[in-house]
């Protein structure tokens, strides 16, 4: 079998596992469903000027009444959220066959592991892509449920879509630490720790040059105290991505089956 | 004549201060069911994980059909290591039809591999149910299904009667005696002692990595022989 025949061999099989799994299913639900609900409740808590923690941390979410404020809210919640939630399919994706202990049963095949690995991470890419894209489609239905006057544009919508790709795309980085610590808790782990690196980065000024914590900045843009983010910082997120995938399909090619 | 289908020569492999496998010897020929037995740590699946390429030796080499793991041709080799090749979320038919693909079985090929394999593995009952939710002994007949679904020339198989009732031993006995009869060559390990006495040609006792003879296949006592010659070797070290 030559490169293309193994990688498309292998794009099958991990397209199966991916759409049959539990785990995909609720986080994508969880995303596309859950994280637009919660930024609609949180907004309609601001708006109306509602008492507590609660609408207290509502208003600091939102710039503005109207659409802008609240897509903004959106990417905001995206930002972090969305890491969370690709990093758990990412690190499940990986990480399983080591937990399953079907990652021996991937030697000795005609389709290589470099294959296997370049499949998962094409896989994983087109799925975040079309959370990206539904997330966009849901949040501007709920949306429309709270937010009353003006009409959504399709600028805030593609910026919505292009914080939440970018976040998912730096959430594809961590297959690297569920394929080397050999198991999803690394990748988890990986994930929480990027979590929180992205939010010290902003707090200490350079999170624009932290790719994880660049999809957070976009989303607030225009923010007081917030600079703006340069095509070249955007173009790190998938660059510094790239650069843990490349690892990632090396670690597979090379390690031992352990 | 043809060529060995395994070869180990003076195949050796250490872990720290452990040594699993000592200057191994040992060719498997085509149409040879060729056993491992040994105690746990042995050495058994060490030596198989390098015919396959899983971890490398520290002397000596590994042959498969010729050549050594990183250009081995991978299409004629099957294997079942550890665990399974089966996918909890994935019925028996998606994951045999994965270990076809896998395996590099012709797409218009690979329905008619998947239902010979679920037949001759007598799996139909659960051909549509996921993987997830079959017994032990059934996912090791679909590890088994899935490790020989592109009908190999070689095949390793460790423990392969591990979790199988009595009618999964008597299939799995048979259909290797097939795979046999038909030109094929496997190494099998196990712990069943009787078993491999039954189905093997040929018998090598690895104790401490290190090869201390063979058992006579089809003899009869194989219990007792194994046990002696290994206290026979545990006194000359």
């Amino acid at each position: 079998m030559n490169a293309i025949e193994q990688i498309r061999a292998a794009i099958t099989v991990e397209w199966w596992k991916l759409r049959r799994s539990a785990v995909t299913w609720t986080t994508t639900t969880l995303m596309v469903v859950l994280m637009p609900a919660l930024s609609a409740a949180f907004y309609s808590v601001a708006i109306n000027g509602g008492r507590g923690p609660l609408a207290t941390k509502a208003e600091i979410f939102l710039s503005s009444p109207g659409w802008a404020g609240y897509l903004g809210m959106t990417g905001q919640i995206a930002a972090a959220a969305a890491l969370v939630g690709v990093g758990v399919v990412v690190s499940w994706v990986f990480g399983r066959e080591h937990a399953d202990r079907t990652f021996p049963a991937l030697f000795a095949l005609p389709v290589g592991r470099h294959a296997v690995a370049v499949a998962k991470l094409l896989v994983l890419t087109a799925w975040v892509m079309t959370v990206a894209a539904a997330v966009m489609v849901t949040s501007w239905m709920a949306g429309a449920l709270v937010v009353n006057g003006g009409s959504v544009t399709f600028g805030g919508l593609v910026e919505l879509g292009v914080v939440t790709l970018l976040t998912g795309i730096s959430g594809i980085c961590v297959s690297l630490f569920a394929s080397v610590g050999r198991g999803y808790l690394p990748g988890v782990g990986a994930t929480i720790l990027l979590i929180i690196a992205a939010q010290v980065s902003v707090l200490f000024g350079t999170g624009a040059w932290f790719p994880p914590a660049v999809p957070g900045l976009i989303a607030v843009h225009g923010a007081p105290g917030i600079p703006p983010v340069s095509a070249i910082q955007i173009m790190a997120v998938p660059a510094f991505t790239g650069a843990a995938c490349a690892a990632t399909v090396a670690w597979w090619g090379n390690a031992a089956a352990g | 004549m043809n060529a060995p289908a395994l070869v180990a020569e003076h195949l050796t492999r250490h872990f720290d201060d452990i040594t699993a496998v000592n200057g191994l010897d040992l060719r498997v020929e085509p149409g040879e069911i060729h056993a491992l037995v040994g105690l746990n740590g042995a050495g058994k699946t060490t030596t198989m994980q390098m015919f396959l390429g899983m971890t490398e030796p520290d002397d000596g080499r590994a042959l498969i059909l010729g050549e050594e793991p990183p250009t081995a041709d991978w299409s004629r080799v099957g294997h079942f290591i550890d665990a399974p090749f089966a996918y909890g979320e994935l019925s028996v038919r998606a994951n045999l039809t994965a270990a076809g693909m896998l395996h590099g079985i012709p797409r218009d090929a690979i329905d008619d591999a998947v239902s010979t394999a679920v037949e001759r593995y007598q799996l139909a009952q659960w051909e549509d149910k996921r993987a997830g939710v079959l017994s032990t002994g059934n996912l090791q007949r679909v590890g088994l299904a899935a490790a020989t679904i592109h009908r190999p020339d070689v095949l390793l198989l460790d423990e392969p009667t591990n979790r199988l009732d009595p009618a999964g031993v008597v299939l799995v006995r048979n259909l290797l005696r097939e795979i046999a009869d038909g030109g094929g060559a496997i190494l099998l390990s196990s712990h069943h002692l009787d078993e491999l006495a039954r189905i093997s040609d040929d018998i090598t006792v690895l104790h401490r990595g290190r090869d201390i003879g063979r058992l006579e296949a089809g003899g009869v006592d194989v219990e007792r022989r194994f046990f002696a010659m290994v206290y026979e070797s545990e006194v000359a070290t």
